[in-house]
């Protein structure tokens, strides 16, 4: 239990409260952004663009935009207004339930326009593609399209969908919807669930399963830990896999006894 | 404080703001306190509590073993320091004890002079309190999770089942057999709860992943059936139609009746509303669930922002309803906590735990500092220590 809710206890009607987990000042990760848009420009740039030569669209998770803002209706929200503007594009990455990915909508417009074209030059399903970034892409913006949606509303056969399925665009959901899907995604997916794996062992390895946060942003990555120690970092608070304790030495990462 | 007993006062504001914010206050001050106690008397986990309504002075608990016991929650003693008794208990030597563990009891809602209890030896047994009898029996086939009496209901007396097959059953005390069955389901059901508002609406969680809202006096079938993605399969990562993406575990009503919680073995808590069955999209977050039966998480009422009370492991959880936000974790049990109950007229949680133990969790906002109480009893005019030069004229003879 918190001590420190006896000065949290209001003497008004209206609850001001100070949330606990805001333990603002000694680090630098756990600044809290406005908003969800600035969240995931943040988080935008901490992804490694060198390590897949540019060619995959910078993806965000969920759950480090939970980490950025603290209250998770608020972000639901906000993130769900952005998709309703087009200014962003949330993608389901296949290896957990939860796991939703995040990108600017422009980012994946160019990066998959420019990687598939570059793959498929002369290939069948150049065209396929193009009218799938040009007609469907603007007009839908969930996360999964049906079949009737595809054939009837936008106009594609089935060898068309097949080959929009080839060149990465789609994944096959189950008979008849697919997923949007991010060409080359599979890398990024190994190398980010590697990556946690590899982080969450560097918790449950301390001494009494816990890590301060600025020891473990100081300490050398291992091997397997692709995307940064900061991108991991911030799924694993945003996804509750850690419990973030502010003390006066900061935030400590502590794994939960449950 | 002052500003709402003058604005009280002088009519400026409602009476009824001054109350809700000293129970938010109360409530955002619970924490456990040495001086409040309740005396332990299983011998094995405590599955479920439940407060009478009328008062809120009595509180029944059931336990693993088939006890059923009885306290008296009020402090009629003078001193801060306070443990509820027990008044009476169905013990192991009662004849009509339950065999196996009791998962659910509560209170008849109109009145102490009889409560159900049900368990999991397929029984529903309908107890008078002041005789400590059974008034009746409803057997079942299979094993009884949860039951649940409607406590605004005038024109019927009929109470929900919940048992391990799939079909929810409704006994009406009055004439003493099951009148109705509601079939929707495909497996077990493991929690149902009475509408606070309605007095013919019944919510039902089940394994399947599903919760259904239904009028009892409707004979084709539920009226709702809870779908967390609110219709749009384009956002569903898996098929539609389901509340959670686990075993459906606990319902609660908020005390108004125009929301409904429930929690799931996904670890997620949803609101819904209750009149439409939209999924309000609030989120708990992660909220730690592998109870394989029932868990009973209740509400506060009384509260500017309502709060819910969620059993998280060995410790319990405090959200606040509308905006998700978590308050607190309050922590003091061993072992994980199966059920909670708050009482309303003074702001108290009480939980019962696995470890044996029912907690008492006190709003404590102002400490009474030792050091005034010495100082008060100095100033004190005792008749025995009158000062010296009194003593001649009340002629006292040292």
């Amino acid at each position: 239990m918190s001590r420190k809710r006896h000065r949290l206890v209001p003497e008004t009607f209206g609850l001001k409260r100070r949330r606990e987990l805001g333990d603002v000042e000694a680090d630098p990760l756990r600044g809290e952004s406005g908003s969800a848009r600035e969240a995931v420009a943040e988080i935008v740039r901490l992804f490694p663009r060198v390590l897949f030569e540019d060619a995959l669209p910078p993806i965000a998770l969920r759950s480090q935009v939970y980490s950025l803002v603290p209250d998770r209706t608020v972000a639901d929200r906000q993130l769900k207004a952005l998709q309703e503007q087009g200014e962003i594009r949330i993608v389901q990455l296949g290896f957990d339930l939860d796991a939703q990915g995040i990108m600017f909508t422009e980012d994946y417009r160019t990066r998959v326009c420019d990687c598939v074209l570059k793959a498929c030059d002369g290939r069948p399903y150049a065209a396929a593609v193009q009218k799938f970034l040009a007609s469907v892409l603007p007009a839908c913006g969930d996360l999964s399209f049906q079949q009737d949606q595809m054939t009837q509303t936008f106009g594609f056969r089935d060898p068309e969908i097949t080959q929009l399925v080839k060149a990465g665009v789609l994944t096959v959901r189950d008979a008849g919807s697919w997923w949007l899907a991010v060409p080359g995604a599979g890398r990024f997916i190994k190398y980010f669930v590697k990556g946690r794996q590899a982080v969450l062992s560097m918790v449950r390895k301390a001494k009494y399963r816990e890590l301060l946060l600025s020891e473990l942003l100081g300490r050398r990555a291992p091997a397997s830990v692709r995307l940064g120690l900061a991108y991991h970092v911030h799924d694993l608070i945003g996804a509750q896999l850690v419990d973030c304790v502010s003390t006066t030495s900061g935030t400590l990462l502590r794994l939960p006894e449950t | 404080m002052l500003g709402f007993l003058s604005a009280r006062q002088a009519g400026l504001e409602d009476p009824l703001r001054l109350r809700r914010a000293e129970s938010t206050r109360r409530v955002l001050g619970l924490e456990l306190n040495k001086d409040r106690d309740v005396e332990r008397i299983h011998c094995s986990g405590v599955n479920t509590l439940d407060i009478e309504p009328v008062e809120g002075r009595y509180m029944l608990s059931g336990g693993s073993d088939g006890v059923i016991v009885l306290y008296d929650l009020e402090n009629s003693s003078r001193q801060p320091y306070y443990t509820c008794k027990a008044v009476c208990s169905v013990g192991r030597s009662h004849p009509d004890v339950h065999k196996y563990s009791v998962e659910t009891v509560q209170w008849y809602p109109h009145d102490t002079g009889m409560f159900t209890s049900s368990s999991f030896d397929k029984t529903l047994k309908v107890w008078d309190t002041n005789t400590l009898q059974i008034a009746d029996v409803f057997n079942f086939e299979e094993t009884v999770y949860s039951h649940h009496m409607s406590p605004v209901a005038t024109k019927h007396c009929l109470v929900a089942v919940g048992t391990r097959g799939p079909k929810v059953q409704l006994c009406d005390l009055k004439s003493g057999s099951c009148s109705h069955i509601l079939q929707g389901h495909r497996q077990e059901i493991l929690a149902v709860s009475w509408s606070p508002r309605y007095e013919y609406i019944l919510a039902t969680a089940s394994a399947d992943s599903r919760a259904k809202l239904w009028d009892v006096r409707r004979a084709s079938g539920c009226l709702i059936t809870l779908d967390q993605h609110n219709g749009k399969k384009s956002q569903a990562a898996e098929s539609a139609n389901t509340a959670h993406n686990g075993k459906v575990n606990g319902l609660c009503f908020t005390s108004d009746g125009l929301h409904l919680l429930t929690v799931g073995t996904d670890n997620r808590m949803r609101l819904w509303n209750s009149s439409n069955g939209e999924n309000t999209l609030v989120n708990y977050g992660k909220v730690y669930n592998d109870s394989r039966k029932g868990l009973k998480f209740t509400v506060s009422s009384g509260c500017s922002s309502e709060f819910v009370f969620v059993p998280y492991g060995s410790t319990i959880a405090v959200y606040t309803i509308y905006s998700g936000e978590q308050i607190t974790m309050l922590k003091g049990h061993y072992k994980s906590v199966d059920c909670c109950v708050f009482q309303s007229n003074f702001q108290e949680l009480y939980s019962g735990s696995r470890d044996c133990n029912i907690l008492a969790w006190v709003p404590s906002l102002c400490e009474s500092v030792p050091d005034d109480d010495d100082e008060r009893r100095q100033w004190q005019p005792t008749p025995m220590f009158l000062p010296h030069g009194w003593r001649s004229l009340v002629g006292y003879s040292p």
